[in-house]
C-alpha cells in the first residue's frame, strides 16, 4: 500500500510540475505578439503612446515579466485568478460559469461515444470480415475523416434551418447540447470503434475466450464479461490520450454552437489577448488534462487486479 | 352599444398597442463591461446607445441634435461650450439628472479612473467643467477643438448617475448599468445574453417593443443559422458571402445603409517600388474598383475616391475617380523604369474573409501590368500593434478605417502626420502644416476646405490605392417593423416593433 502512496505521490509532483510548465510556457507565449492595451483601445481614433502607456499600468503590464507570471502564480494559488483585461470581471467568476458546461460537454460526449462505439466495436469484432463489419468500418472511416466544424454546421443545416428541431446554438434546456455532444461524439466513436474492434480481435483469439465458451457461457456473456474487460486497459488509456484532443475539439465547436464554456472563453482571450483569462483557461484545462491521467493510472489498479498486486 | 365598441376596441387598441413584442438582436461582441468609460468597442455603442444619453445624440442620419441638453451655444470664441440641460430626466434607479451629473460624468472620464480606459484622450482638450447654475453647465476647453460637441454625442461622454456609481464602483457599475435612456437594462448573463426594458417616462418618447434580448454569438454563420431559424430578428455580423443564404428566405431581408467604414490599400512611400509616386499612380490606376464592388462586394459598398465616405466631413463629391486605365499604368510604369516581373506584396488581415478575395482580384488585377504580386495574411493583432506601426509591410497594405467622429480630420491626421502610430512611412512638413492647421479652424466652412484640400494632397501624391466604403447592413426577420438602420452601427430601438 505504501508503494501505491508514493506511486501516486510521485505521479502527482510530476502532475503539478507539468502544468507549472504549461503556464510558463502560455504567459510567456501570449506575450510575444499584440498589445492588450492597443486592443482594447481598439476604434478609439487619436490614441497616443501616453494613453496606452497609462493602459498599460492600469493593467499592471508595465511590470517585468516575472513579476507578472509570479503575481499570477501566486494569485492561482490562492484562488485569486486576477481580473480580466476586458471589462474587469474576476477571473475566476468567469472561469467558474465556463467550466461546468464545458466539462458537461466534454463528459456527456465521451459517454456518448462510449455507449455507441462499445457495442459496434464488438460487433465488427464478432463480424469480422462479414458485410455488418465492412459498414462499420467504413462508417467510422468516414466519421473520422469529418472536420468537426464541418459536421457541426452540416448538423445545423440539416436540424436547425431544414427541420427546425433544434436550436442552432445556445444553452437553454437540454436540447441546446444535442447537437455539440452529438458533433463531439461522431469524432470520438469513429475511433473507438476502431479501437475497440481491434483490441476485440485480439483477445477473441486468447484461450480463456475458448474456455468460456466451451464451458457453455451464453455469447453475450463471453463478449462482454469475458473478452470486452480484457480491452479496458487499452480503451482506458487511449481515452485518457484522447480527453486533450476532447478539449481542443471543444473549442472548435463550443465556438459554432455559441456555447459558453472554456473554449470560447479562450477564443476570446487570444483574439483580445486577455492574459489574465486565457492563462486561467489554459492553466485549468492542462490540471484537467493532468488529473484525468492521472486517474487513469489510478483506474488501471482497479480495472486490472495484476496491476494492483504490483 | 356604441360605448361598449369603442370601449373593447380602446382595450383591444390598448393592448396590441402594449403587445410590441420581444426583438432578439444577434450582438457578436460582449465588451463585459457597460461602463462608458471602460471600452471603445462599436459593439457597446450598439447596445449602450440605447441605455445612456449623451449631452447631444445623434439623429440616424448622424445629423447632431439636442439629447440631455435641449440646447447648447458656443461662446468665448469657441473656447466655451455652454449648454442648457434638459429638466426633469432622471436615471434608471430614480437618481436626478442635473448639472452635478454632468460635472462628475466628466471629472471621472478625465481623472485617473479614465486614464483606465481608452476613452479619456479624445476629451484631453477640456480644461474645466463649471456648473453655472443646477441646468446650466459650462465645457471649458483648453485648446480649440471643433469636433468637441460631435465627441459628446459619443461613447466615453454618456452620462452616469454620480450616487449609484459611487456606490457600486466601475466594475459594478459595469455588470449593472444605468444610464437615462429608453431602455433600462433588466438582465445580464455576461457573454450570452443583455436584457432591455422600456425606461418610464423617457424625453423622447416610449418604445413599443416590451422587451430587448440582446444575444452574444461570436461566430457569423452562428448569427445567420439563428436568423434563419427565426430565433433572432436581427443579425448584426453577417459575412458578404452569407447575404445570399438571407435573400433567399422570403422571411427575411438585408436591410443597408451607407456605413462609415472605408477600406483602402496604404503604399510603404519609405522604401521598394512604391517609393516612386508614379508607381503608384500606376497601380491606383489598374485596378477596376467599380468590378470589385460589384463582383466581390455584391454590390454592397461604394467605391472611393480617397480614404473617406460620403459620410465624413470634408468628403468631397466633386473628387473626380482615378479612372480604370491599365494601358496608362503601363505607361507609366514603363516610365518608372519598372521592369514587367517586378515582384510587390500586398499584406492584410487574416480574419477577413471578403478582403481575402479583394485582396486576389488586387494581385489580378496588378498582374495585368506586369507586376508580380505576392498576397500576405497576418494575424489580425500582430498586423495592426507590429506589422504596420514598425513598418514592416510589403509595398501595399490593408488598412479599414471609420471615424467614429465622421470627421475626416480623424482619419487624416492619424494616417498621414509624421510621427503617427498609424504612419510609418511618410514624412512631409507640408502635409503636416495642413493637418494640424485645420485644427485650429472654428468655421465650418473654411475647416471643410482645408480638409478637402489634405484628401487633394493625398491624391495627387498617390499616397494610398482607394478601394470602397462597405455598406453597414442587417440581416433583419421581416417581422420587425420600424427599424432604421443607421451608418454608425448605433440601432435606435425606440420606434421597432416586432409583429
Amino acid at each position: 500500500m505504501a508503494e501505491v502512496g508514493r506511486f501516486l505521490l510521485r505521479r502527482l509532483g510530476l502532475s503539478v510540475f507539468v502544468v507549472l510548465v504549461v503556464t510558463l510556457l502560455v504567459a510567456w507565449a501570449i506575450r510575444l505578439s499584440g498589445d492588450p492595451a492597443m486592443m482594447l483601445a481598439e476604434g478609439a481614433g487619436s490614441v497616443t503612446e501616453q494613453d496606452l502607456r497609462n493602459i498599460r499600468a492600469a493593467l499592471g503590464l508595465d511590470r517585468p515579466f516575472w513579476a507578472q507570471y509570479g503575481g499570477f502564480v501566486g494569485g492561482m494559488l490562492t484562488g485569486d485568478m486576477g481580473r480580466s483585461f476586458m471589462g474587469g470581471l474576476p477571473v475566476a467568476r468567469m472561469v467558474g460559469q465556463a467550466l461546468p458546461l464545458t466539462v458537461m460537454l466534454a463528459f456527456l460526449s465521451l459517454g456518448v461515444s462510449l455507449l455507441v462505439s462499445v457495442p459496434l466495436g464488438v460487433t465488427a469484432a464478432v463480424r469480422r470480415g462479414g458485410w455488418v463489419d465492412q459498414v462499420i468500418r467504413v462508417v467510422s472511416l468516414v466519421g473520422l475523416s469529418f472536420p468537426n466544424f464541418w459536421l457541426a454546421i452540416m448538423l445545423v443545416l440539416v436540424f436547425s434551418i431544414a427541420l427546425g428541431w433544434l436550436p442552432p446554438s445556445g444553452t437553454e434546456g437540454g436540447v441546446g447540447l444535442v447537437m455539440p455532444v452529438a458533433t463531439m461524439a461522431v469524432i470520438l466513436s469513429a475511433t473507438n470503434v476502431r479501437l475497440v474492434r481491434s483490441a476485440m480481435l485480439e483477445v477473441l483469439g486468447a484461450q480463456y475466450v475458448t474456455v468460456a465458451r466451451s464451458k457453455g457461457l451464453r455469447e453475450t456473456v463471453v463478449l462482454y464479461k469475458h473478452a470486452l474487460r480484457n480491452c479496458a486497459i487499452p480503451l482506458i488509456t487511449f481515452i485518457g490520450l484522447q480527453f486533450g484532443g476532447l478539449i481542443g475539439g471543444v473549442v472548435v465547436v463550443e465556438r459554432v454552437f455559441n456555447w459558453p464554456g472554456m473554449g470560447s472563453l479562450a477564443f476570446d482571450a487570444v483574439a483580445s489577448r486577455d492574459y489574465p483569462v486565457l492563462q486561467a483557461v489554459v492553466t485549468v484545462l492542462a490540471g484537467m488534462i493532468v488529473a484525468v491521467n492521472l486517474l487513469v493510472d489510478v483506474v488501471y489498479g482497479l480495472v486490472d487486479p495484476r496491476v494492483r498486486g504490483q | 352599444m356604441l360605448r361598449w365598441v369603442l370601449a373593447a376596441g380602446l382595450v383591444f387598441g390598448v393592448g396590441s398597442a402594449r403587445a410590441g413584442g420581444v426583438l432578439t438582436i444577434a450582438q457578436a461582441q460582449d465588451p463585459n463591461n457597460w461602463d462608458p468609460i471602460a471600452t471603445f468597442l462599436v459593439p457597446w455603442g450598439a447596445v449602450a446607445s440605447n441605455v445612456f444619453d449623451g449631452l447631444v445624440l445623434r439623429d440616424e442620419q448622424l445629423v447632431l441634435k439636442p439629447g440631455l441638453a435641449e440646447s447648447w451655444e458656443v461662446l468665448d470664441g469657441g473656447m466655451r461650450l455652454r449648454f442648457r440641460l434638459r429638466r426633469g430626466v432622471l436615471f434608471h434607479n430614480g437618481e436626478v439628472f442635473d448639472a452635478e451629473a454632468v460635472r462628475f460624468t466628466m471629472a471621472r472620464l478625465l481623472g485617473p479612473e479614465g486614464a483606465k480606459g481608452p476613452q479619456q484622450s479624445n476629451y484631453t482638450s477640456i480644461g474645466s467643467v463649471d456648473v453655472v447654475d443646477p441646468y446650466t453647465v459650462d465645457i471649458v476647453l483648453k485648446r480649440p477643438d471643433p469636433v468637441m460637441v460631435s465627441k459628446l454625442a459619443g461613447y466615453g461622454a454618456m452620462m452616469v448617475p454620480p450616487k449609484y456609481v459611487a456606490e457600486k464602483g466601475g466594475v459594478e457599475f459595469g455588470q449593472k448599468p444605468v444610464g437615462t435612456g429608453p431602455f433600462r437594462v433588466v438582465g445580464y448573463e455576461n457573454k450570452v445574453s443583455l436584457t432591455l426594458e422600456p425606461a418610464a417616462g423617457h424625453w423622447d418618447g416610449k418604445p413599443k417593443v416590451d422587451r430587448v434580448v440582446y444575444r452574444f454569438i461570436v461566430e457569423p454563420n452562428t448569427q445567420v443559422a439563428e436568423l434563419q431559424a427565426g430565433r433572432v430578428d436581427v443579425a448584426s455580423n453577417v459575412p458578404i458571402a452569407l447575404i445570399p443564404a438571407i435573400t433567399a428566405s422570403a422571411a427575411l431581408q438585408v436591410v443597408s445603409t451607407t456605413g462609415p467604414s472605408v477600406t483602402v490599400l496604404r503604399f510603404n512611400t519609405a522604401q521598394g517600388p512604391t517609393r516612386d509616386a508614379r508607381v503608384r499612380r500606376a497601380m491606383v490606376m489598374a485596378v477596376d474598383r467599380d468590378a470589385i464592388v460589384k463582383q466581390i462586394l455584391q454590390g454592397h459598398a461604394k467605391a472611393v475616391t480617397g480614404f473617406q465616405s460620403a459620410l465624413s466631413f470634408g468628403f468631397d463629391p466633386g473628387r473626380a475617380a482615378v479612372p480604370f486605365d491599365p494601358a496608362g499604368a503601363k505607361r507609366l510604369l514603363a516610365e518608372a523604369k519598372v521592369a514587367p516581373g517586378t515582384a510587390v506584396s500586398l499584406d492584410f488581415r487574416s480574419n477577413d474573409t471578403t478582403f481575402r478575395e479583394v485582396a486576389q482580384a488586387v494581385a489580378g488585377y496588378l498582374g495585368a501590368v506586369g507586376l508580380k504580386v505576392q498576397v500576405r495574411p497576418f494575424e489580425m493583432n500582430v498586423f495592426t500593434n507590429d506589422i504596420i506601426p514598425n513598418g514592416k509591410t510589403g509595398e501595399m497594405f490593408q488598412m479599414g478605417w471609420g471615424g467614429w467622429t465622421f470627421d475626416y480630420d480623424n482619419t487624416a491626421y492619424l494616417m498621414y502626420h509624421s510621427g503617427e502610430r498609424w504612419n510609418p512611412y511618410d514624412k512631409d512638413p507640408g502635409l503636416d502644416a495642413m493637418l494640424e492647421g485645420q485644427r485650429l479652424i472654428v468655421d465650418r466652412g473654411e475647416r471643410e476646405a482645408a480638409l478637402r484640400k489634405v484628401a487633394g494632397f493625398v491624391a495627387d501624391h498617390a499616397l494610398e490605392l482607394p478601394l470602397y466604403n462597405v455598406d453597414t447592413y442587417y440581416g433583419v426577420n421581416r417581422r420587425v417593423k420600424g427599424l432604421v438602420v443607421p451608418p454608425d452601427n448605433r440601432l435606435r430601438l425606440i420606434g421597432a416593433s416586432v409583429d
